[in-house]
């Protein structure tokens, strides 16, 4: 029975509290028994003095219960109280709750979102080690140039700093072996040391190393985890088949396990000896023909600052050592980022603004929240009074009110957090668009954490939004009148909401209407080019596109396609617009007769390899001289076309036909041999790499005399996606092996390249929608409790003469002025968000103050609309009902 | 007699008991019982503590950590739970008892004007 000493301090067992009421017991009857009591009246008198031994031994026993069990008792039953009392207010509950879970759903799911994409370690090994390094030519517009075969093995031997290099480069290939039609796959080529250097692991079979290295080894490949799921349907069995990558055959080897793919999505990873190009003289000892991209490791002990510092001091003396590689307008740079940031860094802006939005929409429904349960509060005030009469405490009805906002926050951050899983998947595939890392983002925990997190700021900040009845004001007055009053500072605070509810609907209203306004003008722009009826297919060449390797005989196949019926005409080019942009580079060239100015190199444009009848198919005017046609081949006179631009800023005396022009830049060589060739024709000006065009100076050369087709262009009379399945048969005819992919019309290929800017609209509206939504809700609603609670005065006025229609045009005019100021009060903040859009909407000018008025416009005209009920009920009060009511 | 005793007994100032029985426990460990019938006898009869009072107190005191209790065989050969005072029982005690005569002295300015010119007690300001 003795209690151990650690436990001294411990609750006492009953036991131990019924021996010392005992013991007390014992010692006043023995005390009375000596002082000459007899037994039985002693032990009777002892008891009685006691008193009631169950109550004390309670009280004892309730020294010692935990208070917060005391505590939690008390809230349960509050909880209970709340749950009843919210039932009688069953709509006020559900819009409550519906907008909480808005604000909760759209945050926790935007936090996974920016936590999967931003926050989240890779699953590389020490991924904090891990580095990308870029080369870039700001002077060209090239935003990465990657590397050549030389360049990488200058930083393999003079980097101190890292440990390992890793390249990888993409080409295409035409793959047969894996069952179905021959298809053209993305591979990356990869040496020896880049999954050490990225530290992936296999989850089949093996990676490549250092043994697969060089151009003796076996041809060996990997397959990406997304691959062998989704087209192989994870068969075990895949690995030791023997796949043909072109002319070329590899060994499956083992599958990678699932990573980040970067920096190319690729279906399989090989070895360099799978890619004749790789092994060709050109890629090994050519300085400029750069297709790879650089990974490292940074070596032990080293700091990230120091890898960078070095790997920028090489590359300098590198372009000091070659200049004629590094053309002094090229401002060639070299960046050097961990991995982790530059595969997050695209998503960055877009997620944190998505992350504001969703902020901003939080603090609507919460001041719309606040604003419903200040009105309930005064609608319960005699309630409250009645209970702080009776002795509540002011922490009593604080935790009446918590409990109360507790039950309201909890439920909508249950049913937020279970509509924050469709909006992760709505999310996380709009995020896709600027980081892959967005593609794995799954729902998880974070969600609870956050949901919960929001809820519970929620519920405090709203048990101590009402004010409790004070005891200094007249306590009489809410005991005895049933009616509601509201007070100046009740009223204050509402409209306090209610207004800052307007300015963050208006903050986030103008920035959707200038995504908005910037997408309806890059949908309206007019392109130059006939976008509906042209189909546009990649036949592409296995391997990459150089003079060397030979694709389909492109002449034979227009002959063939021209002869199908629906076909316009036919033609044929190196790039489709906008989806190939950057694909193909600005070249340096001259023309007889023109001298650039002093201290000016030679002018810069963009070089495009066209087929014959290529203007005509595509509905570019020729505004002078001729289009191509078939004689202009090899052997022929060598011939351009040049865009209106080039013309028009190099001879504006509007003599640039017929002279001689030839391509300066060393790079042109890649394309065959530039020789003086003759203007024929000028064209006028289309933009193929911007959505908004911009004037742009190109040559044009044709197919038979430079460069290649890879892409062919159909324009049909009808439907042109009903040519898909002709155009494909005929290819095959020609060459079964031959892949023909992602036809498209000119039309769809645009807006496909427009579809972020679709989406950053379609988003931003969809939180001003729900911002507006809640706005006209928490407007509504704060003007009808104001009339509510001023009946008598209505009454009143309408007594002494006051007409209906006044009546009414003042509460309306109540309702515009809330808005009014709120969007005063947005204003400012719709300014900066606008000023935060340009960074992520290139190429546009902002569309002025069209938005802004617009999302004025629509806030003014909601308040009216969420002030005509309240107004109709102002102007019907009836009078006689309304003076007696007190 | 007895009736007298009774009518002329005190209630006991709400706050007080705590304090009384700490200073009880200053001349050693004790029973429940001995600290009423002590508190009692001191006071010339004039304050009885309700057991129903004094147990819950005892308890409350030894939860917040002013008392230790042990169990132990008294003078009367009765098993009985002894409670002793602790190093921070002691501290409270002192600071109670400032706090006592604070009022004391306090309240006897307000009923006794005339005797209570400045500085004639020992209480703190």
């Amino acid at each position: 029975m003795r209690p151990a000493r650690r436990a001294r301090r411990a609750h006492p067992g009953d036991d131990d509290l019924e021996a010392e009421i005992r013991g007390h017991l014992a010692l006043s009857i023995k005390e009375r028994i000596e002082r000459g009591e007899d037994p039985e009246s002693a032990r009777r008198a002892a008891l009685k003095e006691f008193g009631n031994v169950t109550l004390t031994r309670d009280s004892m026993r309730a020294v010692w219960r935990y208070r917060w069990l005391d505590a939690a008792e008390a809230l349960g039953r509050d909880v209970r109280f709340a749950v009843r009392s919210l039932l009688h207010a069953k709509s006020l509950a559900a819009t409550v709750i519906v907008t909480l879970a808005l604000g909760i759903g759209a945050n926790a799911a935007i936090f996974s979102v920016v936590r999967g994409v931003l926050l989240r370690p890779l699953v590389n090994r020490d991924e904090d080690r891990l580095i990308y390094v870029r080369q870039s030519a700001p002077g060209l517009g090239a935003e990465n140039t990657s590397f050549s075969v030389p360049e990488v093995s200058d930083f393999k031997s003079r980097a101190a700093t890292i440990s390992a290099f890793g390249d990888f480069s993409t080409v295409e290939f035409t793959m047969t072996g894996l069952g179905g039609e021959p298809r053209s796959v993305r591979a990356g080529v990869v040496n020896g040391s880049f999954f050490d250097v990225m530290g992936l692991r296999p989850v089949l079979g093996r990676l490549l190393n250092a043994q697969d290295d060089g151009p003796k080894a076996a041809g060996v490949a990997v397959l990406t985890q997304h691959f062998w799921t989704t087209a192989l349907n994870r068969d075990p069995l895949v690995v030791g088949r023997t796949i043909r990558l072109g002319p070329r055959t590899a060994t499956v080897v083992g599958v990678l396990e699932p990573s980040v793919p970067y920096p190319a999505d690729t279906e399989i990873i090989a070895n360099i000896v799978t890619s004749p190009h790789h092994l060709g003289a050109t890629m090994v000892t050519s300085r400029i023909h750069r297709m790879t991209e650089l990974f490292g490791r940074l070596a032990p002990g080293t700091s990230f600052e120091a890898a960078r510092a070095e790997l920028i001091a090489v590359h300098a003396a590198m372009m000091h050592e070659h200049p004629e590689a590094y053309p002094e307008n090229a401002h060639v740079q070299l960046t050097v980022t961990r991995l982790r940031d530059q595969i997050a860094a695209p998503a960055r802006t877009i997620l944190l603004l998505l992350l504001a939005a969703a902020a901003v929409v939080f603090v609507i429904a919460c001041s719309n929240v606040a604003n419903l349960i200040l009105a309930r509060s005064v609608r319960r005030e005699s309630e409250l009074a009645v209970r702080a009469a009776l002795g509540a405490g002011d922490g009593a009805l604080r935790r009446t009110l918590l409990a109360e906002s507790l039950v309201l926050c909890g439920a909508g951050a249950v049913l937020g957090i279970a509509l924050s899983g469709p909006f992760v998947a709505v999310v996380s595939r709009y995020a896709a668009r600027f980081s892959v890392r967005a593609l794995e983002v799954t729902l998880d925990s974070s969600v609870l954490w956050v949901g919960a997190g929001l809820a519970i700021a929620a519920a405090v900040l709203l048990a101590y939004v009402p004010r409790l009845p004070s005891t200094q004001s007249p306590a009489g007055l809410g005991l005895t009148s049933g009616g509601i009053r509201i007070t100046p500072s009740t009223n204050r605070r509402l409209r306090m909401f209610a207004t800052t509810q307007i300015a963050f609907s208006f903050v986030l209203l103008a920035g959707a209407g200038t995504l908005l306004a910037t997408l309806v003008s890059l949908q309206m722009v007019r392109t130059g080019f006939d976008m509906r009826q042209v189909l546009a297919f990649d036949v592409p060449m296995s391997a990459t596109g150089f003079a060397s390797v030979q694709g389909i005989d492109f002449t034979e196949a227009m002959r063939r396609i021209s002869a199908l019926p629906e076909v316009v005409s036919v033609s044929a080019g190196m790039t489709v617009p906008w989806r190939d942009a950057g694909a193909m580079p600005r070249f340096q060239f001259a023309v007889e007769g023109y001298t650039p100015a002093d201290g000016e190199g030679n002018p810069y444009a963009r070089f495009r390899v066209v087929a014959p009848r290529f203007f005509a198919v595509l509905g570019v005017p020729i505004v002078a001289g001729r289009e191509f046609t078939d004689d202009d081949r090899a052997g022929r006179e060598p011939v351009v076309i040049v865009s209106h631009s080039v013309a028009q800023r190099l001879f504006p005396n509007g003599d640039a036909l017929n002279r001689k022009l030839w391509w300066t830049d060393s790079l042109a060589s890649l394309f065959g041999k530039s020789v003086p060739s003759r203007i024929v024709g000028i064209a006028a000006d289309v933009d193929d790499e911007n959505v908004v065009p911009v004037p742009s100076m190109a040559v044009y050369v044709p197919t038979r005399q430079m460069g290649a087709a890879e892409r062919l262009f159909v324009r049909s009379s009808g439907n042109p996606y009903s040519l898909v399945p002709a155009v494909t048969r005929v290819i095959h005819e020609m060459s079964p092996d031959q892949a023909v992919e992602r036809a498209a019309t000119l039309e769809d290929v645009r807006a496909q390249v427009l579809s972020p800017e679709r989406l950053n609209a379609f988003v931003f509206s969809g939180f001003a929608g729900i911002a507006l939504l809640i706005a006209v809700v928490g407007v509504g609603g704060v003007l009808a409790f104001s009339v509510s609670g001023r009946t008598r005065e209505f009454g009143v006025r309408l007594a002494v003469g006051a007409s209906p229609a006044h009546l009414l045009a003042r509460v309306l005019a109540e309702g515009v002025f809330i808005a009014a100021i709120g969007i005063a009060a947005g204003a400012a903040g719709g300014y900066a968000l606008s000023r935060l859009a340009v960074r992520f909407v290139e190429n546009t000018r902002l569309p002025g103050g069209l938005p802004v008025a617009g999302a004025a416009a629509v806030l003014i005209a909601a308040a009216v609309v969420a002030s005509l009920t309240p107004a109709a009920r102002a102007s019907r009060v009836d009078v006689v009902q309304a003076l007696r009511s007190e | 007699m007895a009736k007298d005793a009774e009518r002329d007994r005190l209630e006991l100032l709400q706050g007080t008991l705590d304090m009384l029985i700490l200073r009880t426990l200053q001349w050693g460990p004790q029973h429940g019982h001995g600290i009423g019938q002590a508190i009692r006898t001191q006071s010339d009869g004039l304050l009885k503590v309700e057991t129903g009072s004094l147990y819950p107190a005892l308890h409350r005191l030894e939860k917040r950590g002013w008392l230790k209790s042990e169990w132990d065989v008294s003078e009367a050969n009765q098993r009985a739970k002894y409670y002793k005072l602790t190093a921070a029982g002691k501290a409270q005690l002192s600071r109670e008892q400032d706090r006592w005569s604070q009022l004391v002295n306090a309240i006897g300015r307000i009923m006794n004007p005339a005797s209570a010119g400045p500085g004639n007690t020992g209480g703190k300001d």
